[in-house]
């Protein structure tokens, strides 16, 4: 049996761990709420000025996962699978690399490197040197199914534990929802990685 | 001269997308690599992109770069000498 | 249990087929073609094109259909077969908000899939993951069934992309060579089916072994200078598959044709050891078709098996790594069994697999 040992959602000035609001801002735009989120972590990562807003989401919810279970350090560093999906990809980055080399611009490689939804798993593993199995995928809805089949797969073969996240970010929305799922259950929230249970989870807030 | 390198260093500032800096912080001869400014090869790019983008100067070949790119005043003393 | 891959199929330049593709290249053609103006800046770009430029969905779905063939009509529409696609820009040109959703919704609809296919987009390993998770899946019962397709095509947004990384070469890729400067983008479809029952394949099929995936933990654009995940990830497939390194009787490498990334894999491999075992890339033919590379270069691999013959590394004439590889310089009849392959990309991600023949 595997666990949903802690969770988090995100959304524009507020993120919600293990169901309790742990942060609120009053930003007026998702740059500024991030800006702020980051510095009430006081992380000191200049890297993650660079990262574009999915990444730099996915990487909040990370940091404030990791708190809440600091067990997850304990891990072999090949031991944690990453698996992210969504249902629009690298989209708004997409956008704005498309509008750099129109109307006169020159393609941005900063933005470029974005569009790629994977970059942001790629962010985590290097802040967290996790070397372990990796993967994103798009899918039109939040897929529970996918989550628990695909953890329980990895768990059983080589991984020990999985970060796993659905993040949709459009011009000024968020809604970002983060679990580890691990072999015990350290926070003790009983929290079994079942579909119906994770649906639950991703409804709440 | 000076106008052009505070002007070169604010866009800098926001090419790279360096929050944790202000203009005072980067030194004319700072290097812009590895140990001053830690800047990486995508920032490299980009800095050719802000060339061509605010100086219309195009860099072609991006090894070039790495003596141009050297700090704040190898860059001024290159735009000053290349503007079209 | 052993999970079984055949059916291959490749949608190029070279052919709809995967074995009209595969004679071309054994003849040394190539897709890789001068395109005037097509660049950024009107520059003129070498890369690999279809004449009739199919739209994505067009590629995925030819492939499938052409994949469905090989087995019984009603396994697609089977709750026990799962789709599994890889792209990495899917339908850009004509979608830029949702280029994925959109095509994936029309194939649901056309093939009547019963399950949600599985959509995976990271960067140039999603085709061999998709691979490894359609394993991953039959192995653990959850589906007995997958249809595996890649596919991406050539864009303005990804040329002018990899042109600001000045990743493009100025002449068709030269894989591992010395005087290598680049990339040459390719377009196409490649799908293999997998399954936990060899009898629903109509043509000999092989053994999909082991796969896995390993972060570089380095740098988002730039590969691992001592290529630490592409060697977790070979070590990991190695190991899982209770085989040694000198079990592989070829690699089929992603060399790209760029300065860092075909440093890399020389180091890597020469890390694993596996500086003796014939070693090649195959983007001199395609050029880098980026989601269904790891289809389209799996498919000429099961070609490679059923023919013995290994292909030559169009684009390579002199070594260019620090590290001595194997690269094949001529097509080469030998007994082949069991072949690694393996593919890098942005985000510092890797992957391995390992296929061989039934016993």
């Amino acid at each position: 049996m595997n666990y949903i040992t802690t969770y988090c959602h995100i959304t524009l000035n507020n993120c919600y761990v293990n169901g309790k609001l742990t942060h609120s801002f009053n930003s007026n735009s998702i740059d500024d709420f991030t800006k702020e989120f980051y510095k009430s972590l006081i992380l000191e990562y200049p890297k993650f000025h660079k990262m574009d807003r999915l990444a730099k989401t996915a990487f909040l919810g990370t940091e404030v996962l990791k708190k809440e279970c600091p067990e997850i350090l304990n891990y072999k560093d090949d031991e944690i699978a990453i698996l992210f999906s969504n249902n629009n990809s690298s989209a708004l980055t997409d956008v704005n690399f498309q509008t750099s080399y129109q109307n006169g611009g020159v393609p941005s490689p900063s933005l470029f490197v974005y569009t790629l939804p994977n970059i942001l798993i790629g962010e985590i593993a290097i802040r967290n040197k996790w070397y372990g199995e990796n993967m994103f995928t798009v899918a039109e809805h939040f897929d529970a199914e996918y989550f628990v089949n695909y953890c329980n797969v990895l768990l059983h073969k080589n991984a020990a534990a999985a970060l796993c996240g659905w993040l949709t970010i459009d011009d000024n929305k968020i809604e970002a929802f983060l679990f580890f799922v691990t072999k015990k259950d350290f926070n003790e929230l009983n929290l079994p990685l079942e579909s119906k249970q994770l649906i639950e989870l991703y409804t709440k807030n | 001269m000076e106008a052009l390198k505070t002007k070169l260093k604010q866009q800098i500032i926001e090419q790279l997308n360096l929050e944790d800096f202000s203009v005072a912080d980067i030194k004319d001869d700072m290097p812009l690599f590895g140990e001053g400014l830690g800047l990486d090869s995508i920032d490299a790019l980009e800095l050719i992109v802000l060339l061509e983008n605010n100086y219309n100067i195009k860099l072609t070949n991006p090894e070039e770069g790495k003596s141009v790119f050297n700090s704040v005043n190898s860059m001024a003393e290159y735009i000053v000498k290349n503007r079209p | 249990m052993i999970t079984y891959i055949g059916l291959e199929n490749i949608i190029s330049p070279l052919g709809i087929t995967a074995e009209e593709n595969f004679n071309q290249i054994k003849q040394g053609n190539t897709s890789i073609n001068y395109h005037r103006g097509i660049g950024f800046g009107h520059e003129n770009i070498f890369l690999s094109k279809l004449k009739n430029t199919p739209s994505f969905y067009e590629l995925l779905s030819q492939c499938l259909q052409a994949v469905i063939k090989g087995t019984e009509d009603e396994l697609i529409l089977s709750k026990d077969t799962i789709v599994i696609i890889s792209t990495t820009k899917a339908d850009i040109k004509e979608n830029i908000t949702t280029p994925i959703i959109a095509a994936i919704k029309k194939l649901t609809k056309e093939f009547q899939l019963q399950q949600q296919p599985i959509v995976i987009s990271n960067a140039c390993i999603s085709g061999v993951l998709a691979m490894n998770t359609a394993n991953n899946f039959i192995k653990a019962g959850i589906y007995k069934n997958a249809f595996v397709i890649g596919a991406d095509v050539v864009s303005d947004f990804v040329l002018y992309g990899f042109q600001s990384l000045y990743a493009i070469s100025d002449k068709p890729c030269q894989p591992f060579d010395k005087n290598r400067t680049g990339i040459s983008l390719g377009e196409g479809a490649g799908g293999v089916f997998m399954s936990s029952d060899k009898n629903v394949f109509k043509s000999t099929c092989f053994e999909f072994v082991e796969g896995t995936s390993s972060n570089d933990v380095n740098h988002i654009s730039g590969p691992s200078r001592t290529g630490e995940g592409l060697v977790r990830t070979v070590n990991n497939s190695l190991a899982l598959a209770q085989l040694k390194p000198s079990a592989i009787d070829f690699i089929s490498a992603h060399g790209t044709g760029t300065s860092f990334n075909d440093e890399m894999e020389a180091i890597a491999f020469s890390r694993l050891g596996m500086n003796t075992i014939p070693l090649n890339s195959l983007k001199g033919y395609f050029g880098h078709t980026l989601g269904a590379a790891g289809l389209i270069e799996t498919a000429i691999c099961l070609q490679s098996l059923r023919n013995n013959l290994l292909i030559k590394t169009l684009g390579f004439e002199e070594d260019g790594a620090s590290e001595k590889i194997n690269i094949t310089t001529r097509n080469i009849t030998t007994e082949v069994t069991t072949i690694l392959k393996t593919a890098s990309g942005f985000g510092g991600c890797n992957a391995s697999a390992i296929i061989r023949k039934l016993k």
